[in-house]
């Protein structure tokens, strides 16, 4: 999962807040003049509320200021080398969304939470119950990932459109990650009666400098694809060199063919457009996976051998660089 | 199966909830003991708080789970990151699973840059995981193998017997007389790599070790498939190339548990 990035702060709107307090103390004397005719201070010609002619001096330069001060801080926005606006509106739309994150979990725990009770009492009962029971406790299981997936895609995916957002490098060890991320797929594959094999190379394969947050975003998004689409064994492979390392995803699924490849890595595309049938994904994830690829310096490609060819097979390759500290 | 030594402390606000409780049977399933502080027992935040620093104290755990969040109120959302502040400066080598509705966010950038090394054993897993995986996750954290490890439902593994056992159709556990020696130490290599994490290919070298001659590779191979044939005859079942202990070209082996029969 992607880390967020802490964001820039962006600059102060001074000119906006003093031309919207020249413009209130503008009104303040045009309202004030209504009252107390200063004519004492201003004799003829000036007797006319003299002091409301600086009040609305004073409106109409204070709002100028105030506009144009707003616009500047927007204008910086449109340029990319500020983010006021953007940055503000990315964080509303993260804060947001972890309350509803927050809001649907809940419900999504309380319903695992009582399949798999469910589960445990029939284990331990050895109640015969119908088919049907055990098919609908499977099912809710099996979206789970799916739900924890789709979740971290949205939230990456708010950070990713912040532009500028920076990158975090920090130590990071590749087959930790790779391991977490066949503990968590482990048990959906074994449902589906599909396996999940992993090695690195070196065995000792030590760190690099990254972020362990979008490495396992990438792989995560890579594994669950080869479940869905591929055939019933993945492997995972972590291979070190002087100056990258890589991580490959294989599956000995049909492949893809190639009018489907071109298209993988747009954004919202799924295979079911191809077919006018109805999504039954978002086709963030390797649009997400790829475009996080590249914020680290890296990239993310894909191989395929199409059925009925012999060893038929698809294989992501995530490349990104080993890094070093403070890069 | 025979009870493992280790022992898991709990502290979640929602320690009661289905979804905890799952955890709970599961690890215990898999032998842990389990303690839990929870928000029934001890009301706020802070007394969960307290309660889980005298335990930690008192009875040692193996590992702690921890939920990010240990309260509804604003101020509790992050007290257990409070908690994990004084465990990881007080028992660095505590193992922790943080417990949190966010596979990411503010809380987890907090904590990795203000608090953790980074060989800290604390990582991060969200509640809707399913409890296998909380459990493959605690037992890498925790490191230590057990004893004894249990493969599936039929086969146990015990490393300070250096024996084998597999239950067979009566129910009874009974050792598999040919697995002993050179036999066992690989196996026991596969067993202890597939608990540390599951689909770990071990590579050809470090079984070899075991083996002595010109040709260790030709040796090997002739190991696994004895041992295959020793199990295979104990559970009763024929076990083939992909069953069992399977070959990944050119890299190694890996142990694979036989499929549950439902």
């Amino acid at each position: 999962m992607a880390t967020l990035p802490s964001r820039r702060a962006g600059g102060h709107p001074f000119f906006a807040y003093a031309g919207i307090t020249l413009a209130v103390a503008g009104l303040a004397a045009m309202v004030v003049s209504l009252f107390l005719p200063l004519t004492w201070l201003f004799p003829n010609p000036w007797s006319v509320e003299p002091l409301s002619y600086v009040g609305i001096a004073a409106v109409v330069v204070g709002l100028a200021v105030a506009v144009g001060g707003y616009a500047g801080a927007g204008g910086r926005c449109g340029k990319g080398n500020g983010l006021n606006g953007l940055d503000d509106w990315s964080r509303l739309t993260e804060q947001q969304f972890e309350t509803y994150q927050h809001d649907l979990g809940r419900p999504m725990r309380r319903i695992l939470g009582k399949c798999r009770e469910v589960r445990g009492v029939l284990a331990a009962t050895g109640e015969d119950v119908s088919i049907v029971v055990h098919e609908l406790l499977d099912e809710i299981e099996e979206q789970a990932p799916s739900f924890r997936l789709m979740m971290a895609n949205m939230q990456v995916m708010i950070n990713l459109e912040t532009p500028d957002a920076p990158t975090e490098r920090y130590p990071v060890e590749p087959t930790a990650v790779v391991s977490r991320i066949v503990e968590r797929y482990t048990g959906q594959a074994a449902e589906q009666g599909k396996d999940i094999a992993w090695w690195s190379e070196p065995a000792e394969f030590g760190l690099v400098y990254s972020d362990a947050a979008a490495l396992e975003h990438i792989i995560a998004n890579l594994v669950d694809n080869a479940l869905r689409y591929g055939g019933d064994y993945i492997e995972i492979t972590a291979t070190r060199r002087p100056d990258e390392f890589t991580v490959c995803v294989t599956d000995n699924g049909p492949g893809i063919p190639d009018h489907y490849r071109a298209h993988l890595f747009t954004r919202g595309w799924t295979p079911e457009m191809g077919r006018s049938e109805e999504k039954t994904s978002s086709g963030l994830g390797l649009y997400i996976s790829r475009t996080l690829a590249h914020r680290y310096g890296g990239d993310l490609s894909v191989a395929s051998v199409v059925a009925p060819q012999p060893n038929h097979h698809t294989v992501f390759t995530l490349t990104l660089p080993i890094g070093s500290p403070g890069a | 199966m025979p009870p493992r030594s280790g022992n898991i402390l709990i502290v979640d606000d929602e320690a009661t909830s289905a979804i905890v409780r799952a955890v709970c049977r599961r690890l215990e399933d898999e032998g842990w003991s389990t303690q839990v502080v929870s928000k029934e027992e001890h009301g706020s935040a802070d007394d969960m708080l307290w309660a889980a620093v005298a335990v930690i104290e008192d009875a040692a755990p193996d590992g702690v789970i921890l939920d990010v969040r240990l309260g509804e109120y604003r101020d509790d959302q992050f007290k257990g990151l409070d908690l994990l502040k004084r465990i990881v400066a007080e028992r660095p080598r505590l193992p922790v699973l943080m417990f949190t509705q966010y596979s990411q966010g503010v809380e987890r950038d907090t904590v990795a840059r203000s608090a953790l090394q980074v060989d800290a054993p604390v990582e991060f897993i969200d509640k809707l995981a399913s409890p296998e995986e909380v459990a493959l996750r605690m037992r890498r954290l925790v490191g230590a193998e057990p004893e004894t490890i249990a493969i599936g439902s039929r086969i146990l593994m015990d490393n300070d017997a250096r024996a084998v056992l597999v239950v067979n159709e009566n129910g009874e556990m009974e050792p598999v007389a040919d697995i002993s020696g050179r036999r066992f130490d690989i196996l026991r290599e596969l067993t202890q790599a597939w608990y540390r994490s599951p689909g770990n290919v071990v590579p050809f070298g470090r079984l070899e070790r075991y083996l002595e001659g010109d040709d260790t590779r030709a040796s090997l191979r002739v190991r696994i498939r004895e041992i295959k044939v020793s199990m295979g005859r104990a559970l009763g079942q024929a076990l083939g190339a992909n069953d069992f202990i399977v070959s990944v070209r050119e890299r190694g082996y890996r142990l694979l548990p036989p499929r549950e029969q439902v």
